[in-house]
Order: C-alpha cells, then structure tokens, then sequence
C-alpha cells in the first residue's frame, strides 16, 4: 500500500503574531513553528493503518522553506518512511490552488492508493487543498473525518457534518481523506524512532505547480477590530425589561 | 585470689572439643560463603556501575552507619533499640573473639592469659550488662512487632526465626553462665562482677554440682550449634541485612544528591533505553532489595503512600528483589505497575531516610525512561502536551515563547542579547516567567536586587525550561535537548554567577548540568539574599508577622538549605511556627518529579494535606521559596477552602515589603 501524508508546518497558536511589513500575511519573526494539529491526525492514522496492514510505504510531503524539515522529521520519527520537501520560500503567498497542484504534481505518477491530510491548516484555515488535490488527480475526497477503519481494501470513514451530527461513508482506494480533531491522538516519537528517523529518506524538490498561477489578491491583513464584550442579561421578563432601560438610560442617549 | 576464670570448664579443652567446634565453624562458614556466592551471581545481573572510588570517604560513611548507626537512630523508638541491641551485641561479638583468642591462640600456643585482674572483671560486667541491654531491646522490638504491630510494618517468618534465634543464643548464654557460676563462683567476690549470671546462679541454688555440670555441657554444646547457625543462615534470612545493608554504606550514593545519570545518547549503538527488565537495572539496584530490612520509614514518610497512591517506595524495592531471585523474566514495569511508577514527587524523602542507603528514586525513572522513550507513554495526556508544549515554545505552560521576558519589561532590566555586563544572570524558570502569581516573586526578587545595588540580567526570549520536569518525568531526550541549548547560551555571555528563584531549576544548573560541562556558580534565591542581607547591602526593616515555613524538596533535601531561608524570614521579623512535618523530615507540595505538568488523578490530593498542616500551626501566612510549591499552595487553599486562613507567599514577597529606605 502507498500512502501520501501531506503536512502544514504552522506557528504555534500561542505565539505573538504581528502582521508583516506588506501588510499581506503575518510576520515570521518571534514564532515558534509546529506541525498544523490536523496533520498530526492525518501522520497518526497512516501509521496506524500502516501498523495494521505491515505492507505499505508512507511517504511524508510538505512545502514550505528550508526550515518545514524539523516538523517533517517529526513526522518521520512518528512512523513515515520517507520525506519529500518541496522547497518554496514563498510558500505562505500561495494560493492554495497552487499548493494543490504541487502536491498533485508529485503525486500524479506514483500511484497513492491513499492521501491523508488535515482538513484545514491553523493558520490560513482555507480548508481547500485537501479537496483540490482529490479535484486535480481524478480521486474521490471524503473530508473532515473523525473515525477510519481498513479492512480488506475497503475503508469506513466517519466525517463530522453540521450540526453534530456525522455520517458513515464506505469508500475504496485511491481517496483522498481530511482529517478532524477526534480522529486520534496522536503518538509521541520514541526515542530508537527519533534517531531512525534522522536518517530516513528526504528528498528536497523545486516547486513545480504545473502552470497553475495565483487568482487572488490579498488586499489587506488586520487584527480584528477590539470591541467591548456583550452583556447577557437574566432574569424573568418584567425584570429583565427594568434592566434594559436602566442600561439604555446610563448608557445611552436614546431615552433621553 | 586472681581474677579470671577457667575457659573451657567443664567442657574440656580437648581435640574432642576443639575439633567438633571448629569444624561446625567451618560448615557454618562455608554455607554462608555459599549462600552469599549465590546471590552474588544475581546481584552481577545488573549493569555496571562503579561504587568503590573515593574509598576513604565510603569507609567513613560505613564506619559511622554501622559502628555509630548513626541512620538508624535518626528515628527514636524502633531506631534507638536496633542500635542499643546492635552495640549490646557488637560487644559481646567482641568479647567472645577474645575469650576464643586467648583459649585457642594466646594461652594455647604461648601461655599468655590477658582476662584476669581488673580487665577481666570489667570485661565480665561490661558482657553481662551487654546480654542483659540485648534481651530488653530485643524484648521491646517482640513487642513493637507482634503486639503494637505498626501500620505497614511487614512481618514474615524471618521475623519471628530472627526473634527465636537471637533469644535463644542470648538466654542460653546466660543460663551457661550462671550453671558455672552456681559451681564455681557463689560467694566468692567475683561473682558481683557478673550481676545477671548471679541472678541465674542464684536461681540454680538447689540443683546439685552433677546436674550442673551436665545442663552446663549440653547448653554450651546447644548453645554453639545456635550460634554458628546464626552465621549459616546469614545470607539466606532477613539476617543478611547484617552484611547487606553494612556493604550499602560502603556503596551508598555519594552524590552530588538528588543528580540523575545521564544518558550517553550519541551512542548510536544504544537501542534501548531506561528500564522494564532486571538486566536493564544497576547491580546496585538488585544489591538494594537485599539491603532492604522493610523497616517502611520510607513508606512512612511517601507523600504518594499517604495520600493513598499506589506507591511505596520500599514495595518497589522488593518488588525489584523478588524478580531478582524469583522470576527474573518478568516485565519490571508491570511489575511495579504504571501508577504507581508516575506517582513519585522524586520528594526525596524515602532516600534521606533510608538506614540501609538504598536509592528508590533512581529505580523509578529509569522505569520512567522506559515507558518515555521507547513507547511514547506518559501518565496522561496532559503531561504528553506539556512535553509537546516545552519542545515547541520552551516551556510546559505552552505559552509563546518570545514573550518569556515581557514580565520585566518595566523593572528596568535587559536581556543579556541587549546588555551582557552584569553582576548576576537571574535564570527565571518558567513559573515565574509566565505565571501571573510567580511572576509577583520574579518581581520581588528584582526589586530586592535593585535596592541592593546588583546589576541583574536575563536571558528573556532566549531562556527556555532547565528540562527538570521533563527529566524527572522520563523524556531524558527532551532535557539534553534543553540543558544543551541553554548551556550554550549561558555559557556564550560569560556569565559569572547565575541565581535562581526555583530550587529545580537551581538543582538542575548546579548539578545534572556539570555533565555537559558547565561548571559557573548557581545560587539558590534565599541564600543570595542571605548574602545580600549579610553584606550589608541589603537592608531589611523587620516587622513582625507569624509564619509557617515550607522546606521545599530541592533546596531541603536535595540541598541541605534549611537554615538559610529561616534566617532570612527572621531578619524580615517572621515569627516562624514549624510544622509538624519540617526541614529533612518535609512533607511534599506535589509538583515534585514532574507531577507539576500531571492532574492528581489518584487518592487524597497532596497540596491539600500539606496545606492543612500549615493551617494547623495557626500562623497566617505560608512561607515558601519554590514556584511549584507556591503554585501548589495557592491551589491548595482553594481545595482545602482556607483562603481566609491561610496566605502562600514566597520569602522575596515579604523582603521586599520590608525594604528599609535607601540612605539617600
């Protein structure tokens, strides 16, 4: 079985963004970076399918500068046998139609019977490229699930939909799956793994999107604007009515 | 009339006698060469580990263990009779090494006879009195043990051979005594000189000289057989403690205390990783259980064992035995069990009380390191995030780490990056860079700094975790990782002198630190305070107020520190009430070990209990100087619902209130 991984290196979500001097995106500097949390679900579940099934071979892919190799050496350590760094500076600009055809053009000849990826990155959340992948090779997508199970050729997954409720969808390889929190709980690298790790397989290729270009913009990138809380307010009715017009009376001019 | 009297009466001083005897010595010997062989062979499963350097040292320490018991009678009652039964006996070892000297060697091969005169009715009293201290404390432990019986104290069958056998050789030693006495010495004035035999003697009034002489031979043959059979079943009953726990002194850990072995992890031919089979232990770990005389102190004193976690540290040890010499196969860790492994605060208090120098700690990470390294496993999913948390931002707390220095932000003082010359690096930890209560005694340490006239810096966004509760907890990967780092920037700023505000922190830099060579002075926040204040160049106005103490683990234990810190709350005018549970006798906060990034899922809660101590002392405020502890306390009072009661405060807080007007 081949399996394709597709990860996100992403800042952690506690670090102190600032926006870049563009004003398009946010500034790397001052950020402590990690893999994007739905990838980890994504790298979980194709070891474990891997665990399962003994005979498949999982290869990791992230795009993005030099610096995506530490998160991808995670990865590694977590149970994929090999890395495939495509190396773009620029990866943050993309769009992520072009990161979709960077990784369908890698994928396209090597006959994935299954690609896992996270359903969204952190940071840019467009939930896209998982889909667009699938949309570009030819493949069905399920996205955003939260259970797997493999047997046989025959993969049952869980997605989350609206609302709470989820559903059951049976499908056979090759798929492109997205993967929700839930899913699992990803591994903590052992150390013998760890050091394996660092000598696994990494291969670094050019960013090749195939001729797809950008066909958006970023117009502007803001902090969302501070406004003050709201209030609830609680009581029965009547009661509730006097505190409104106490409010309105201190707060505003309306009544006046 | 000289004073002496006939070795050998009665018995005779024969080949008949002497080949007999000295040839049980030599079966007696030989079963305990054996049985001592054999174990050896178990102990020698262990890995290496050299504990015979620095041997002027390890024969002081085994001198004042064994000669002064000086452990064993740091706990009065049980500890005081072992030792007083130890000398009694010790002495009467002596003694009949010298009866058999003079018998057998001196008077036999050159007619030199030494027991006579004054010597020999001193000698004679002194053995007396020491039979008669033997029997009482052999008598009230009997009775400590069968009737008292002391919660968790564990009694076997060795227990009660032990008991059987010693009063026998004892009583049957004095019965010898008064049957040669009833014949040859009543009424002459020797006989004062042996005042129990006497009483022995007397007892035997009416019985005739025939019968004497006849109870008198069989007893003294009876009484040989107990006593070289108490040396045949040395190594194979709790008796071997006598040259277990005597050689653990010579091998005791000798420091620096509380300093975890490093793993080599660039030898790439390593493969595995801490411990969950026996041969993955150190010999000494093995020799440890049988040292072990189950005396519980460290179970005693277990924060984890009071609170009613599956963990006790003298179980563990004899767990590690009973695989040793019964089912060396078994799994170790299942064994011990996971819960009980991840409950150790690493408090220390069950290896600074330990008579027989055993090192529970130890045992249980290398246990820790096993399930960390090689199978990812933590105590919950909890402590797996903070490891996580700490390998992204540097910390447990998961909070971005380029904001580490923002809390000294209006105090006026500059990371190193910004200003290396200074007078002191204060390394701030994690607490109290990021936790809103402890960065209050960041603060206070500062502002004490500053009226003092130091020049403090810090490492600001550069400082990440010391990688103690990581190390604690297992993931010695993730601590060389941290320590390395940080050494190297520490080390790139030529820094003179480092202070620190937790005791773990100071614990780690001053000595697990050393192996990756970084040898620059680390001073724990009390005792620079102390100098300061010592100095002269800090001063305190003292203002009274009524305080408790808490000894944390590692400035207490770990450390020695215990004077330091009172001194310090003294100056500042703190009426200290102690409690119950103080200095190296300590109860633990909790966070110990790593358990600072684990939910207490088991049992009482720790903080809870130690809180409540504090209460009991009625003083208002709870003085500590660790930002785990703190952390710990300020939780702990909402537990136990004293707030109003009870105020957890680090020692700088209260310092710097009191800070007397400059001279200006």
């Amino acid at each position: 079985m081949n399996i394709l991984i597709c990860i996100k290196q992403v800042p952690d979500m506690e670090s102190k963004f600032k926006i870049n001097a563009d004003g398009t995106w946010y500034d790397r500097a001052d950020l402590a970076w990690r893999m994007n949390e739905y990838d980890e679900y994504a790298v979980e579940q194709a070891v474990r399918l891997k665990e399962q099934v003994k005979d498949a071979d999982l290869t990791v892919l992230c795009i993005g500068p030099d610096q995506v190799t530490e998160t991808m050496k995670k990865a590694l350590a977590m149970g994929c046998d090999r890395g495939a760094h495509i190396a773009d500076p620029d990866s943050s600009k993309r769009e992520p139609i072009e990161i979709a055809a960077m990784i369908a053009g890698f994928a396209k000849d090597k006959n994935f019977d299954l690609i896992f990826t996270g359903m969204q990155s952190q940071d840019r959340g467009s939930a896209q490229v998982g889909v667009m992948v699938a949309e570009l090779l030819g493949v069905p997508a399920v996205t955003t699930i939260v259970g797997f199970s493999y047997d046989n050729g025959t993969i049952q997954v869980k997605r989350e939909l609206e609302g709470g409720s989820k559903a059951l969808v049976t499908v056979t390889t090759p798929v492109v799956l997205t993967c929700q929190l839930g899913l699992n709980t990803p591994r903590y690298p052992t150390l013998p793994n760890i050091m394996k790790a660092k000598k696994k397989e990494l291969l670094t290729l050019a960013p090749d999107a195939g001729g797809v270009g950008p066909r958006q913009e970023t117009a502007a990138f803001y902090f969302p604007e501070k406004k003050g809380g709201g209030l609830v307010l609680e009581g029965d009715v009547p009661e509730l009515a006097d505190k409104l017009i106490q409010l309105l009376k201190e707060k505003t001019g309306v009544l006046a | 009339m000289e004073f002496t009297r006939e070795i050998y009466w009665n018995v005779g001083h024969g080949f008949t006698t002497l080949a007999p005897m000295y040839g049980l010595l030599l079966v007696a010997l030989a079963v305990f060469v054996l049985g001592f062989r054999k174990r050896i062979k178990v102990y020698r499963l262990g890995q290496a580990l050299d504990r015979t350097d620095r041997r002027g040292e390890r024969i002081k320490h085994l001198l004042e263990t064994v000669l002064l018991q000086a452990k064993v009678f740091r706990v009065p009652g049980a500890g005081t009779a072992h030792a007083l039964f130890f000398w009694s006996f010790f002495v009467l070892f002596i003694g009949t090494s010298l009866i058999v000297a003079q018998a057998d060697f001196t008077d036999l091969l050159f007619g030199i006879k030494f027991l006579k005169g004054t010597f020999y009715k001193l000698f004679s009293l002194t053995l007396d009195l020491a039979g008669l201290v033997a029997i009482l404390m052999l008598a009230g432990l009997l009775v400590r043990r069968y009737l008292v019986r002391p919660q968790g104290l564990v009694t076997k069958g060795d227990d009660a051979l032990m008991h059987g056998l010693l009063f026998a050789i004892l009583i049957t030693g004095f019965l010898i005594e008064g049957a040669r006495m009833a014949v040859t010495e009543m009424g002459t004035p020797l006989a004062a000189w042996s005042p129990v035999g006497w009483g022995v003697a007397a007892l035997l009034a009416g019985v005739g000289e025939t019968e004497l002489r006849t109870l008198h031979l069989g007893l003294w043959w009876f009484h040989l057989l107990l006593a070289l059979g108490f040396v045949a079943v040395i190594p194979s009953t709790k008796f071997r403690h006598i040259v277990t726990t005597s050689a653990n002194a010579f091998f005791a850990d000798h420091g620096p205390t509380g300093k975890l072995t490093t793993v080599n992890l660039e030898d790439e031919s390593m493969e595995k990783f801490g411990a969950n089979e026996l041969t993955d232990l150190r010999w000494k770990d093995i020799f440890d259980a049988d040292a072990c005389t189950l005396c519980k102190r460290c179970q005693d004193r277990c924060p984890a064992y009071a609170t009613g976690k599956p963990l006790s540290p003298m179980q563990v040890v004899n767990q590690i035995g009973e695989i040793a010499f019964a089912t060396p196969e078994a799994n170790l860790i299942d064994t011990v069990g996971r819960e009980a492994i991840w409950a150790c605060t690493t408090c220390r208090a069950c290896q600074d009380i330990c008579p027989a120098s055993i090192e529970h700690v130890g045992k249980l990470i290398e246990m820790r390191r096993n399930l960390v390294l090689m199978e990812g496993e933590f105590p919950g999913e909890e402590v797996m995030a903070a490891m996580e948390q700490t390998e992204v931002n540097g910390n447990p707390l998961g909070m971005g780490y380029a904001s580490r220095g923002d809390w000294a932000d209006a105090l006026g003082i500059k990371p190193l990056a910004e200003d290396p010359e200074v007078d002191v690096l204060y390394f701030v930890g994690c607490y109290a860079s990021f936790d809103k209560r402890n960065i209050a005694v960041a603060k206070a340490f500062v502002t004490l700094c500053q009226a003092a006239g130091v020049k403090v810096g810090i490492l600001g966004k550069e400082e990440k975790c010391c990688g103690e509760p990581m190390r604690k907890m297992g993931n010695e990967y993730l601590y060389q990782t941290l320590a390395m780092e940080t050494v190297e920037i520490i080390k790139g700023y030529g820094v003179k002198k480092i202070v620190t505000t937790c005791p773990h922190c100071f614990n780690t830099l001053a000595k697990d630190y050393r192996d990756f060579d970084f040898a620059i002075e680390v001073v724990s926040h009390a005792v620079f305070l102390e100098q300061l204040v010592a100095s002269g160049k800090l001063s305190i106005k003292a203002e009274e107020f009524a305080c408790t103490y808490h000894d944390s683990c590692y400035l207490g234990r770990h450390n020695d520190i215990y004077d330091v810190p009172r001194n310090l709350i003294r100056a500042a005018g703190g009426r200290i009430t102690e409690m119950a549970k103080n200095r190296d006798q300590a109860f633990c906060c909790s966070a110990g070990g790593g358990r600072i990034m684990a939910e207490e899922k088991l049992g009482e809660r720790i903080n809870i209990k130690r809180v409540e101590m504090a209460v009991a002392t009625g003083a208002g405020q709870l003085l500590a100087n660790c930002p785990f502890c703190l952390t710990m306390f300020e939780d702990g009072v909402k537990g136990a619902n004293v707030e109003e009661q009870l105020r957890p405060r680090d020692i700088a807080e209260v310092l710097a209130e009191r800070l007397a007007p400059t001279n200006s």
